[in-house]
């Protein structure tokens, strides 16, 4: 048999990528496919009938002031916590390449936050913020603080330190592997052409490992824009609903609203937010690209 | 980088996906005509289920299968009712039987127990909804630590109005009760148990709902508003948690009533599953929530059945089970194994009145002794869906003082404008 006809390399082509392709579809493109159907139906998420109603989802979702505010919520959210994640991985990184005593086990301990799960993490992190700083604030001042879940601006940034922390060890590991692959003698030839070591940095080994700061980014991005599981049990969007962050909402919509349609289209949209970000924010970074 | 990514997502799906397909062969032949399915959404009787159901499968020959999900209620059924495998038997809230009912329950109007109870669930006329249990909300309190700080024996029956109320807390101050007040901020029971009330305890509750829907309703100069809320502000003032309102959290608060340290909490017959975890006090009860308005709600509790067991109606289940799952309900109200078990098992309040077991629990003992007497408000059951959670929102601000009470009641009746009833569109 010619190894160059088309029934050849389609065999071939069927054979390897094949499985993958079939439970890609099964599990990712279908449902996605069936999602968007139903958001032009006004199901329940229990009934038989799935009537169909057009485009009235999405004018709801578009006239549903809590969800555009949650969605602003993420953002701000997720700004704050992707520039803060990213310089907290990269300087951690930085001070676990640098030699220092003991560096691998401070990269361990740097990342097990992240081995933790979302909820269990906010249920810690929740007797922390209510309990131990309170009885420690008690303990200094002699009277007891408020705890920073009690108010709607402490219970955002409460969200933000508790991300901080989960991710940036996470992270960490990628700027790591960044520095690692830059080669010593570049940072050399820098310094004997008359850098110093922080202009060795910010114009050698920075530029050079762009591809680290462009996972990171992108990564840590979409994570934050798709938080449910610390927003759970850390806030449960409290208080007085001021601290529900997009998915929440979505899911509430959806399964507790029992407005399923409704859900699932500002899921749809929330989906082609973080879709558009993404690949911008990758295709930006790409762009500029450098190689060694 | 990528790539090697998108492989190992696509080997722990495949992994995922084949663990799935085993786990459905395994389930696949519970078509077998002496297994029931049964649901359960108690989370506090799943041991107690799972030995019942051992013990009923051992001597009726009749195999049950008990199952518990994390999920919302509404939200576990949907999946179970997309993959075509519903349980024989679920166990669900009042309003998930009127938006389920007509389209996957069983009519049991004719069933032997349905005159032995006033709480069945019925739509249409139809009996859809069996009764597990009776639950109340009111006033939980102490009574022993009552007794510790003003030195009385405290009887409920004394405090029947608000100033009543104010007038025994300030005895429980002068006895060094700090704060005898404990409020629970979770929006179910701020927006869920004690808002709802209002409502509630109106002369004519549907009319008065449809006012609030066509916006004509007028909060603030409602008596029962007024009423209700005036009580909610002396339980405010003297939450024990007064400048920290709404991060105190229930665990706590419980275990303050539980050991004496507050006397009084807002709650139902359910909080003794909580309260029961601590070093709790001998002598509690509930009483009704105290009111200065003068049309009798403050002698009685608010509530009625709960936790209704529907049968499934659809393909997917066998005449055979269906006679089995009837027989079931049949037993666990007016067989004594069944009577036993729910009532000495599980500490629950039984709903029928061929059940004379008495039960053990202090919070549930007040719950029978006001359904006993007919002194039970019942329970608005078409609350739309996200009444607890956006006026719960709207209630905490009040508890924190952020918002006062003209504000409130303006909230409250822009919410009802664009609101929908639940299960009432069918």
């Amino acid at each position: 048999m010619k190894q160059s006809k088309f029934s050849y390399k389609l065999g071939q082509f069927l054979m390897f990528a094949g499985p993958a392709g079939i439970l890609f579809c099964a599990v990712v493109v279908l449902p996605f496919i069936y999602g968007i159907y139903l958001t032009f139906t006004s199901w329940d998420g229990v009934a038989n009938t799935k009537p169909f109603v057009g485009l009235s989802n999405y004018q709801q979702a578009f006239t549903d002031a809590a969800y555009w505010a949650a969605l602003g919520r993420t953002v701000v959210y997720s700004v704050i916590s992707v520039i803060l994640v990213n310089i907290v991985a990269f300087l951690l990184a930085y001070a676990v390449t640098s030699g220092i005593k003991g560096q691998n086990f401070f990269r361990a301990g740097f990342f097990i936050p992240n081995l933790i799960g979302g909820i269990v993490l906010g249920y810690v992190w929740k007797f922390v913020f209510n309990r131990a700083f309170v009885a420690i604030g008690d303990a200094i001042t002699g009277s007891k603080p408020d705890s920073l879940l009690g108010s709607p601006s402490g219970a955002m940034f409460a969200l933000i330190l508790v991300s901080v922390w989960q991710y940036a060890g996470y992270m960490m590991l990628i700027y790591v592997a960044g520095f690692m692959s830059v080669d010593q003698s570049l940072k050399e030839a820098a310094m004997i052409d008359g850098c110093n070591s922080s202009q060795a940095m910010w114009h050698v080994i920075v530029p050079l490992m762009r591809s680290s700061f462009v996972q990171c980014i992108f990564l840590s991005t979409t994570r934050c824009f798709m938080v449910y599981d610390l927003n759970l049990s850390l806030t449960k969007g409290e208080p007085f609903n001021q601290s529900v962050l997009a998915a929440m909402h979505v899911y509430n919509q959806a399964f507790v609203y029992k407005n399923y349609g409704t859900g699932q289209a500002e899921a749809l949209i929330l989906f082609i937010i973080c879709a558009v970000i993404g690949v911008l924010q990758v295709y930006v970074g790409k762009k500029g690209e450098v190689a060694a | 980088m990528a790539h090697s990514w998108m492989k190992l997502g696509a080997a722990a799906t495949a992994a995922v996906l084949s663990l799935g397909m085993l786990g459905a062969c395994g389930s696949s032949t519970n078509s077998n005509a002496t297994t029931i399915t049964l649901f359960n959404s108690k989370v506090e009787i799943e041991d107690q289920m799972e030995d019942m159901a051992k013990q009923y499968s051992k001597e009726k020959g009749v195999t049950v299968k008990v199952y518990y999900s994390n999920d919302t209620v509404a939200a576990h059924l949907a999946t179970k009712y997309a993959s075509k495998q519903p349980y024989t038997i679920s166990m669900v809230d009042d309003k998930d039987i009127y938006s389920l009912a007509k389209e996957h329950a069983v009519d049991l109007s004719d069933e032997d127990w349905v005159k032995d109870t006033d709480y069945a669930l019925s739509v249409d006329g139809k009996v859809y909804g069996f009764p597990t249990t009776v639950e109340a909300r009111g006033l939980i309190y102490n009574a022993d630590a009552i007794k510790k700080y003003t030195g009385k024996d405290f009887d409920p029956s004394t405090i029947k109005t608000t100033d009543d109320l104010k007038s025994i807390i300030k005895e429980l101050k002068a006895g060094g009760m700090k704060s005898p007040v404990g409020v629970l901020k979770e929006d179910w029971s701020l927006a869920g148990h004690y808002l709802p009330q209002v409502y509630e305890e109106q002369s004519d509750v549907d009319a008065f709902v449809d006012t609030l829907l066509k916006g004509t309703a007028d909060l603030q100069n409602n008596e029962k508003w007024n009423s209700l809320m005036d009580t909610f502000d002396v339980l405010k003032d003297n939450n024990y948690a007064k400048s920290s309102a709404v991060s105190a959290e229930r665990e706590v608060t419980e275990q303050k009533l539980a050991e004496g340290e507050i006397a009084f909490m807002f709650g139902g017959n359910w909080d003794w599953s909580v309260l029961n975890q601590y070093d709790v006090s001998e002598n509690m009860g509930m009483m009704p929530v105290p009111q200065n308005m003068d049309d009798g709600a403050n002698e009685k509790l608010v509530g009625g059945g709960s936790k209704f067991m529907f049968i499934d109606s659809s393909d997917q289940t066998t005449d055979a089970q269906r006679q089995a799952a009837k027989d079931f309900l049949n037993w666990l109200a007016n067989d004594k194994e069944g009577q036993k078990f729910i009532v000495e098992d599980c500490s629950l309040v039984s709903p029928f009145k061929t059940n004379t077991l008495e039960v053990q629990d202090p919070l549930s003992k007040s719950v029978k002794k006001y359904a006993d007497e007919g002194k039970l408000i019942p329970n608005y059951s078409h609350l739309p869906d996200d009444h607890y959670s956006v006026l719960g929102a709207e209630m905490q601000k009040y508890l924190a003082d952020q918002e006062d009470r003209d504000a409130l009641a303006t909230n409250i009746q822009t919410y009802w404008k664009t609101a929908k009833l639940s299960g009432a569109t069918a």
